[in-house]
């Protein structure tokens, strides 16, 4: 009677642990390891050397990043090298380069962050440790860093909503009809991302016909450039009354431009960012409605450069917050001067 | 001792369907007692998870209504300090060139900047101000405050100076001669967000501004003091809550939409329970302060509690079932000890009188086809045995002369010790052939005995006389049985015992006499 009566207790005992334990872990995806500082010009002893992170290597739009850093490290006698992340998630990956490119004697570190937050520690320690810290594209949050070149997020979401009722408006759409706006957001940590979609939605609810309603079931591909397009075409069959399509980012782009061309639906008008081929084709298109809002990325890490040899050099900057600006490019605009300049550094 | 055990051979399979009789309704009454512990149980969950909830949504209430107090008190001291300001400036009756000198000169106080706009539109401000004045529209929310008590304030929005969230506090002024212009003073959104900082539960207080038309939050408190400050929009955050949740997320929204003051939320995300509340903030047209604490660090103590109590529950339970089982078991013990001694004869092992009747009558109720044989049996000079040998003698012969008895009949009859040295016997299915022949046996080993514990060396033989009876030949029932029985023994009796004999109903000769006269004394 004892051991059984022991058994029981032992049971309840189990059960009423069993019923507070803890989840088990999930499983992750590998993610591609970033590689070594590569230079990006002629190395030439004496000269500052600068070290530039990106988010994505493999990116076009990060490509016209280390162009322009390459150029402004040429204009302005500097060492640049060069590394980053192969996806927009790995800020594990940029605090590890970080610290390699302080282990390597930088004179001043230009850090596009993947992660606003997470890596805003370690901008701090690297700001403390006083090495000038320029921040492109992404601000972070913590005030340890000297200045940041890049766009202003929230009114380039704004830009992109008032685009989109422009798109919508010209596919001869009026206030009384009824109609969807779908969201494909990158990821849900990044600070950039946020802001474009919280300057999009805070435009939208100013501005927009009633009956034009945001989808709130935002997809999100998670910086995975295969998933970009699958989460686009959940969007147009869960919500068959969708007529337009805004993406935060340059793989949300890809992914909603490639769904509408291959369902060939002409009748939705799509809102991206960056200048892709997949987005570039539609907006060249007589067919599709299609704009992209293009960044200064070149003019972000020229900047940058200028800025960190100033700093280098003992100087000191008026302002720590620089909006490089955005331009809405669409088929009526895309042979404007202004727009083709924008275009050349893309 | 060997005939009680056989005794209870014989009636084994009867004493397993009562002890099976009698534990069913033990298990009736664990299975009822079990069932309203988990009933209480269930009941106890439900009263503290409904107290846990309360007492979240009460305190999270608390907290929020704290931190809308404190952000508004903190706007409120701006917009004073604003008026304030305005108050001083008018009073000087300067243009606005000479005063846009003066407070661009002196930095004093939390704010980032002051500036001036004049009757005509004109902005005195620094190019970056000018730059924001333009992007941000500023100039449309400078005109609310017209309309608004004289006082209006912009959204947030990022400053170039400091790279941080600004809003900016415009309010009416006069200058130059009484000409109407308006002030603007530019704070940091982070002596709001100080504001919004509270020791008691920092580690998990999240506090976000809310803008009820966008959904769009700015962080102002969290558990990662990087994120204060970062914008956010609450369509994300909701796809984090659990589907159950859905609903009363969207009850919650529109409650906000709708203008209420106040509106309480509670959900999960990946199993954690949340308790989330909006509080209307004065100081900033359509925008709430939002609370969102997990109910773990709200009722830590009280889950603690909840838990203890659940395992004293068990364990009391589990404490009561087990004395109820052991006090069970005793009792059934007792009342088997009880029915022994009410059935059976203490010193022999064998039936009583009164339980040989009740079983007697109950076997010829269920016979009918082979009938039943009745014996009565009676030790030869059994006072003698008392007299000569003693009584403890005297019960030996008794005890052994019921062991021989169970011995030959126990497995085909009952067996009884009537009064006395009477015993009866009552078998079923068995030939008065093979009864005689049984008794023929008994005779034998009874002429065997030895009476040991005496130290009397004279000699003394033991016998029997038993008479018999057949049912239903003879009677067809037990007390007419047992006459004829009665009456077959005295005649054996009679003619000398040590013997045995028949009812002599006098339809046959076979049922005289049978056996030995015992030897002389």
């Amino acid at each position: 009677m004892n051991k059984r009566a022991a058994s029981l207790l032992c049971s309840a005992v189990i059960v009423l642990t069993a019923c507070t334990s803890d989840k088990a872990p999930e499983m992750t995806a590998e993610i591609k390891p970033a590689p070594p500082f590569q230079e990006l010009n002629m190395n030439v002893e004496g000269r500052n050397n600068i070290y530039l992170i990106v988010k994505n290597l493999e990116s076009s739009y990060w490509q016209v990043i280390i162009k322009g850093a390459r150029d402004a490290g040429d204009l302005y006698d500097t060492n640049i090298y060069y590394s980053g992340s192969y996806i927009e998630t790995d800020w594990e990956g940029q605090a590890r380069l970080m610290q390699e490119a302080v282990d390597a004697g930088a004179d001043a570190i230009i850090l596009a962050p993947d992660d606003s937050v997470m890596l805003s520690e370690k901008i701090g320690e690297v700001y403390d440790a006083g090495i000038p810290t320029i921040l492109i594209d992404t601000t972070a949050n913590t005030e340890k860093y000297d200045i940041c070149y890049m766009t202003d997020n929230l009114m380039a979401g704004r830009i992109a909503a008032a685009e989109m009722i422009n798109r919508l408006e010209d596919l001869g759409h009026t206030n009384e009809d009824h109609l969807q706006i779908g969201i494909e957001i990158g990821a849900v940590t990044s600070q950039t991302i946020s802001e474009r979609l919280a300057g999009f939605i805070m435009y939208w609810s100013d501005n927009s016909p009633e009956n034009w309603e945001l989808v709130t079931d935002i997809k999100c591909n998670e910086g995975i450039a295969e998933k970009s397009a699958v989460v686009a075409q959940e969007l147009l069959d869960e919500y068959p009354n969708i007529r337009g399509l805004f993406g935060t980012n340059n793989s949300s782009t890809v992914g909603l431009a490639t769904a509408v061309k291959d369902n060939g639906r002409t009748d939705i008008a799509i809102v991206g960012f960056d200048y892709s081929d997949e987005i570039a084709e539609l907006i060249t298109s007589d067919e599709y409605s299609a704009a992209t809002v293009l960044q200064q990325q070149y003019l972000m890490t020229k900047l940058g450069v200028e800025a960190a040899n100033i700093l280098i050099d003992g100087g000191t900057l008026e302002r720590k917050f620089v909006d490089t600006g955005v331009i809405a490019v669409n088929h009526d605009n895309i042979n404007d001067k202004e727009v083709q300049e924008v275009l050349d550094n893309n | 001792m060997k005939a009680s055990k056989k005794n209870k051979g014989l009636n084994g399979s009867s004493e397993l369907f009562d002890q099976a009789r009698s534990t069913r309704p033990m298990l009736r009454t664990i299975g009822i007692y079990l069932c309203i512990c988990l009933a209480a149980v269930i009941t106890l969950i439900y009263i503290f998870n409904a107290l846990i909830k309360k007492h979240d949504e009460q305190l999270t209430n608390e907290i929020c209504n704290l931190v809308t107090e404190k952000m508004n008190s903190s706007i409120a001291y701006m917009t004073s300090s604003a008026r304030n300001m305005s108050a001083v400036l008018s009073a000087q009756d300067c243009e606005l060139d000479e005063l846009y000198s003066q407070v661009s000169k002196s930095h004093e106080g939390s704010y980032e900047s002051v500036g001036f706009i004049d009757n005509m539109g004109k902005i005195y401000a620094s190019e970056t101000e000018l730059a924001e004045f333009k992007k941000w529209d500023l100039v449309t929310v400078a005109n609310d405050a017209d309309r608004f008590a004289h006082i209006s304030i912009s959204s947030p929005y990022r400053s170039g100076l400091t790279g941080e969230l600004v809003f900016t506090i415009f309010t009416h002024m006069t200058y130059g001669g009484g000409k109407n212009g308006k002030l603007f003073v530019t704070y940091p959104l982070k002596e709001i967000q100080n504001m919004a900082a509270t020791d008691t539960l920092k580690s998990q207080t999240e506090i976000w501004l809310m803008d009820a038309a966008s959904s769009n939050i700015i962080q102002c408190a969290g558990s990662n003091k990087y994120s204060i400050g970062s914008w956010n929009n609450a369509l994300i955050k909701k796809q984090e809550i659990d589907s159950k949740y859905q609903n009363a997320y969207s009850d919650w929204k529109s409650k906000m939409d709708l203008g209420e003051e106040q509106g309480t939320l509670v959900y999960r995300v990946d199993g954690q329970l949340y308790t989330q509340v909006f509080s209307k903030a004065d100081f900033m047209h359509g925008w709430y302060v939002v609370v969102r604490l997990p109910s773990s660090s709200l009722s830590q103590t009280l889950m603690q509690f909840r838990y203890s109590v659940l395992v004293f529950s068990a364990v009391l339970t589990l404490a009561t079932l087990i004395m109820f089982i052991v006090s069970h078991r005793r009792q059934v013990q007792e009342k088997l000890i009880l029915e022994n001694l009410s059935i059976h004869d203490p010193l022999t092992g064998v039936m009583n009188r009164r339980a040989f009747d009740l079983s007697a009558e109950h076997t010829l109720s269920r016979i009918s086809k082979n009938g039943a044989v009745l014996l009565f049996l009676d030790i030869d000079f059994f006072k003698e045995v008392n007299d000569r040998f003693g009584h403890e003698a005297g019960d030996t012969v008794l005890k052994g002369f019921a062991a021989e008895l169970t011995s030959l009949f126990g497995d085909i009859g009952t067996i009884s010790r009537y009064g006395g040295d009477e015993f009866l016997v009552l078998t079923s299915g068995i030939s008065h052939d093979d009864t005689d022949a049984k008794l023929a046996e008994l005779q034998q080993r009874i002429s065997n005995m030895k009476i040991t514990d005496s130290t009397d060396t004279g000699n003394f033989r033991l016998s029997f006389s038993a008479g018999g009876a057949l049912y239903p030949r003879n009677a067809r029932t037990l007390k007419e049985l047992k006459a004829c029985a009665d009456e077959a023994l005295y005649i054996v009796k009679k003619n000398g015992r040590n013997g045995w004999g028949w009812f002599d109903d006098g339809k046959s000769k076979d049922y005289s006499y049978k056996g030995k006269k015992p030897d002389a004394n």
